[in-house]
């Protein structure tokens, strides 16, 4: 059995915050029905021409496990079946603007009439409270917003705009918040509304470096540099675009990194003798380094210095993960096949069990109402007719 | 009424010394789960790191956030009486957390086989770089590197700054964005587990972790792309300068288009009818973004921003650490706790990055300093044990 097995999702989210949230779940053993409409299906769903071409979004990572039923919500029959559908879950997911459900008539108020142990998660870009409660807003935004986009980018240059990266650790952190959520309803028998705003999950990020601000501590764009350790960087190697990562600290780990790269010269220079000097003297530092990584071969170079046990990777482009023995070993890295049979790498749950079966995806992406005569059907026990007649009216739609 | 914690009655052992398993520890203590620390007589090296709570040096900030609501204990795990002690912690607990090396987990009493043989019922979480199983399950990884090691690393920067400086090495994102991802993956699995039923041992990696939530660019290799930071900015929007800092612009749909096409002032260029079209838009974009850049320069990012999400149009300010802390939105929400500090001033702490019916999860502080004697009236929280 999955960790989750037996645990159902009333899935309304949308766009990648929302839905990555019960995508983990999903691959954990929850069953996932994810709710949409024909008249407004999920937009990532649909391709859309931000990068210069209509190509797809995230949907297929996201959606792969989940059931697809179709739902008008905008009928009041159709919000009525919503509740039927929540009433035999046990997690209902929203992230849609705040206040959003609640006019919908399925505000978690609402939805607890008919669940009464309800976890209800709500992720959204500001919350469910405060002035800025109605702003809309995506992972670039959440970044800005947050402070993880200030601090981020080279020293000398502006804020750096976060990507998807954002929006999925938004859904990470809900789908960690739904977890808790359930421990305690099992606990207690009660359940909770969750408030994820994902600007406060990118203010979490940098929690650390808001506390010291608070009391006048030193914080900086740093880029790839860190508070006291050098070398640390990326340097270039004997292939372009080829980044060698390297992350020395300790005077130990100097030491062996200067044996291990043959630097010899480096060790006996009086700037670099310890880490208050090597990292003073960090630029002079990173040229001698990068002299002798552009004669480098990327891949021997981790090898020997990983080997050494000292912190190197390269800058891995996307042909590196999605070929990796180590990650495919680990099922970080899986082969799905979706309904139209096409098979394609997808990206496994995050960690191993010894003692439940493993955490993954196992069907691919659902198409719009797939799964409707399980969902109307079976588990809330409509006859075809009735279904029928709920498609005539554009109810299931 | 005090709030029940999610993870009241929850009890968690903790042998951390990097940043993503203190995480994972940190966000169960935050929940409400009795998190212990067990870290050597010298304390966590965490206790060390940058930045401080002070502009002269004083605790360190990361430790302070990563431990609040823990309690800590010295223990030697080099020793067997530090053994016999982690023994009688882990016999009251439900979830171990560790990051101990797999080379070492067995010298410290650790073993995975021993553990689960010894406590059945526990959930035993290992948290390494690149996981405990696989034929790199030994190699190293720092923040940096981790990031690098999943593929956003590569892809960073993008729009603006990749533009600004495209000859320059890719970026890591600030703090300790890799391992924390590291952290909340960890959390979920270990209470994934626990819910099971199951005592287990969970191996959980920070570059499989990193890997999850860049999912996307996995996904656009099976449609055939190859991303790079260079290529995968958005054509229009993204950091936009304003007269007194920066934007974030990005509208994906038409109405937000038309609501930013309002903003501007339904400038000329913008009712040409080919660019109703995403697609053309997109093709556009450098001219777009260079009407949007000069309109923005001579204006002020408040009066923007408040402008826009009225229309709908998605913008946010580049908010700096100043303005988070005293935001409206944030003080609104009571985002961040007034925390003591050993020194007797006080510093501010988002206690948690979610929150259960309405309140903000409660501000646990962190252990004292290890050259701070325990106060007899200390909270049971705050004071420290000795082993």
């Amino acid at each position: 059995m999955k960790p989750l097995e037996g645990v159902r999702i009333a899935d309304f989210t949308v766009h990648a915050a929302g839905p990555f949230c019960t995508h983990m779940l999903s691959q954990l053993g929850a069953e996932c029905i994810k709710i949409e409409s024909a008249l407004r299906p999920d937009i990532f769903r649909k391709s859309h021409a931000v990068y210069g071409r209509n190509g797809p979004a995230s949907f297929d990572q996201v959606a792969s496990n989940k059931l697809s039923i179709r739902l008008n919500m905008k009928h009041r029959d159709g919000v009525a079946l919503a509740k039927r559908l929540v009433a035999v879950s046990d997690v209902a997911a929203e992230s849609f603007r705040a206040g959003v459900m609640t006019r919908l008539g399925l505000g978690y108020d609402d939805l607890r009439q008919v669940k009464p142990d309800l976890v209800m998660v709500s992720v959204s870009s500001s919350g469910q409270t405060g002035p800025d409660s109605h702003f809309a807003g995506y992972a670039p935004l959440f970044g800005a917003w947050g402070g993880l986009g200030y601090l981020s980018g080279y020293s000398d240059g502006p804020p750096m705009e976060m990507r998807h990266v954002m929006d999925h650790s938004v859904g990470l952190n809900a789908a960690l918040a739904v977890m808790a959520a359930l421990h305690k309803r099992r606990t207690t028998g009660e359940g909770s509304h969750i408030d994820v705003a994902a600007r406060e999950v990118a203010s979490s990020l940098v929690g650390e470096a808001l506390m010291a601000v608070s009391v006048g501590g030193q914080v900086e764009r740093l880029g790839n540099d860190d508070y006291i350790r050098a070398p640390h960087g990326l340097y270039a190697t004997n292939t372009a675009d080829r980044w060698l990562g390297i992350a020395v600290g300790s005077d130990n780990e100097w030491r062996t990194f200067v044996a291990v790269t043959g630097l010899a010269a480096l060790a006996a220079d009086p700037r670099f003798r310890n880490a208050e000097g090597r990292h003073a003297n960090r630029r002079a530092l990173d040229a001698a380094v990068s002299a002798w990584s552009a004669r480098q071969d990327a891949e021997d170079a981790v090898e020997r210095l990983q080997r050494a046990g000292i912190a190197a990777h390269i800058s891995w482009n996307t042909h590196d993960l999605v070929t990796d023995p180590h990650l495919r070993e680990r099922g970080a890295i899986v082969d799905v096949v979706d309904s139209e049979g096409g098979a394609r790498a997808a990206v496994g749950f995050p960690g191993r069990f010894s003692g439940s079966d493993a955490a993954s995806i196992t069907r691919g992406t659902p198409k719009l109402g797939e799964h409707e005569d399980y969902v109307y059907g079976e588990l809330l026990g409509m006859g075809r007719r009735e279904i029928d007649s709920l498609v005539e009216q554009q109810i299931i739609y | 009424m005090d709030m029940v914690l999610p993870l009241a009655g929850i009890r968690c052992i903790e042998c951390a010394t990097g940043v993503a398993a203190a995480y994972a520890g940190r966000l169960l203590a935050s929940m409400g789960a009795d998190v212990v620390m067990v870290e050597p007589e010298e304390g966590s090296p965490l206790r060390r790191e940058p930045p401080f709570l002070g502009p002269d040096g004083g605790e360190s900030a990361l430790f302070a956030y990563l431990s609040a609501g823990k309690q800590a204990i010295s223990i030697d795990l080099g020793t067997e009486a530090g053994q016999a002690e982690l023994a009688r912690l882990l016999g009251t607990a439900n979830i171990l957390i560790e990051d101990v090396a797999i080379a070492d987990k067995a010298a410290m009493g650790l073993d995975p086989e021993k553990v689960s043989a010894r406590w059945p019922a526990l959930v035993h979480l290992s948290l390494l770089p690149f996981g405990s199983h696989g034929p790199k399950a030994g190699w190293v990884g720092s923040e940096l590197t981790l990031i690098h090691s999943a593929g956003e690393g590569f892809l960073l920067p993008n729009g603006l700054s990749a533009a600004l400086f495209p000859e320059r090495p890719p970026l890591k994102i600030a703090g300790h964005f890799a391992e924390m991802q590291g952290g909340v993956a960890g959390a979920l699995s270990a209470l994934a587990a626990l819910w099971s039923g199951t005592g287990q041992y969970v191996d959980v990696s920070v570059q499989d972790a990193n890997l999850a939530v860049g999912a996307f660019t996995v996904q656009r290799y099976g449609d055939g792309s190859l991303e790079h930071r260079l290529s995968r900015s958005f054509r229009y929007g993204g950091v936009i300068e304003c007269r007194d800092g920066n934007v974030e612009l990005l509208t994906l749909e038409q109405r937000q288009w038309h609501g930013l096409l309002e903003l501007m002032g339904r400038p000329d260029w913008s009712q040409d009818p080919a660019l109703e079209d995403a697609v053309v838009r997109s093709q556009r974009g450098d001219f777009i973004n260079a009407q949007i850049r000069s309109w923005a320069a001579s204006r002020n990012v408040e009066d923007v921003v408040m402008a826009a999400q009225k229309l709908g149009v998605p913008m946010a300010r580049y908010n700096t650490p100043e303005q988070i802390l005293s935001g409206q939105h944030e003080t609104a929400r009571g985002l961040f706790a007034e925390m003591p500090m050993a020194d007797g001033r006080a510093c501010r702490m988002q206690t948690g990055p979610f929150r259960f019916d309405g309140r903000p999860l409660p501000a646990r502080p962190w252990p004292v300093p290890l050259d701070v004697e325990p106060q007899p009236v200390a909270t049971p929280l705050a004071r420290r044990e000795r082993a």
